[in-house]
């Protein structure tokens, strides 16, 4: 059985789709797939954008007109690989201090089918790593879903 | 359990020090202030909040109170990006799929 590093969260699938529609539609289109229930702003969320270039912006519109940052692009590598910083602190707040990796890789496959690897690193700039990785506590709700994400991806 | 609260209490410094302390061991308030730069009672009012978000447990022993973590309320906490990155990518494969077909 596969160990799941605890200080990050690691997802592996497939999608039937090229490359570059994959990647297209992971920037380009973020707001088509982001749960609108996410996001830090100060009223309903009308767009999630990410900046296509390394130093853009990842960051919400409102229906009040305002905008609230998620973080910002580290990597920009069409179709290969996008590396963004998720700057959202404890307080729902984008922290310019804190910066935790949320990498995606795009491999093609075949001409319709790209593996899609994703992981969001550091997790203990948020908690404690060694106290979450020693805890004997819940693995099997983990493991479980992480089975159920994987089966119904590939 | 919740984790929005766990998130919350994590975000000060101070309450992140303190949390880091305490992965070494249990500990009563003295200990966890001796080293940091504020008084007692905040010390006290930062354990309050990690306990209210589940974070840490308090243990009374003899005259003393010992904080010590609560390991079920730091799984929350990550479960609860899991649960959101996993409905995240969902909701990108379908679209992706649904994309390609209709090129």
């Amino acid at each position: 059985m596969e160990t799941i590093n605890l200080t990050s969260i690691k997802k592996e699938f497939t999608v039937e789709a090229s490359q570059q529609t994959a990647f297209e539609v992971f920037t380009q289109k973020i707001d088509l797939w982001w749960p609108r229930t996410h996001h830090i702003g100060s009223s309903d969320m009308t767009e999630m954008v990410v900046e296509p270039r390394v130093g853009g912006r990842w960051y919400s519109k409102h229906t009040d007109g305002s905008e609230a940052n998620t973080g910002y692009v580290l990597t920009y590598q069409p179709y290969d690989l996008l590396v963004l910083a998720w700057q959202i602190d404890g307080d729902f707040k984008c922290n310019p201090d804190l910066v935790t990796e949320v990498v995606t890789e795009f491999i093609s496959e075949g001409p319709t089918t790209t593996r899609v690897k994703f992981e969001h690193k550091d997790l203990h700039k948020l908690g404690n790593g060694k106290v979450v990785e020693s805890m004997d506590q819940g693995w099997g709700d983990i493991m479980e879903r992480y089975q159920q994400f994987t089966l119904n991806n590939n | 359990m919740n984790s929005n609260l766990a998130f919350n209490a994590l975000g000060d410094p101070t309450r992140r020090a303190i949390f880091e302390k305490l992965q070494h061991r249990p500990m009563a308030v003295v200990a966890i202030a001796d080293g940091l730069p504020i008084s007692r009672p905040a010390v006290s009012q930062h354990l309050k909040v990690l306990k209210e978000a589940r974070l840490i447990n308090l243990r009374t022993v003899g005259n003393n109170n010992i904080y010590e973590l609560n390991r079920e309320g730091i799984l929350a906490m990550r479960n609860y990006l899991d649960k959101f990155w996993d409905d995240a990518l969902m909701n990108f494969k379908a679209l992706a799929e649904q994309t390609e077909k209709h090129k």
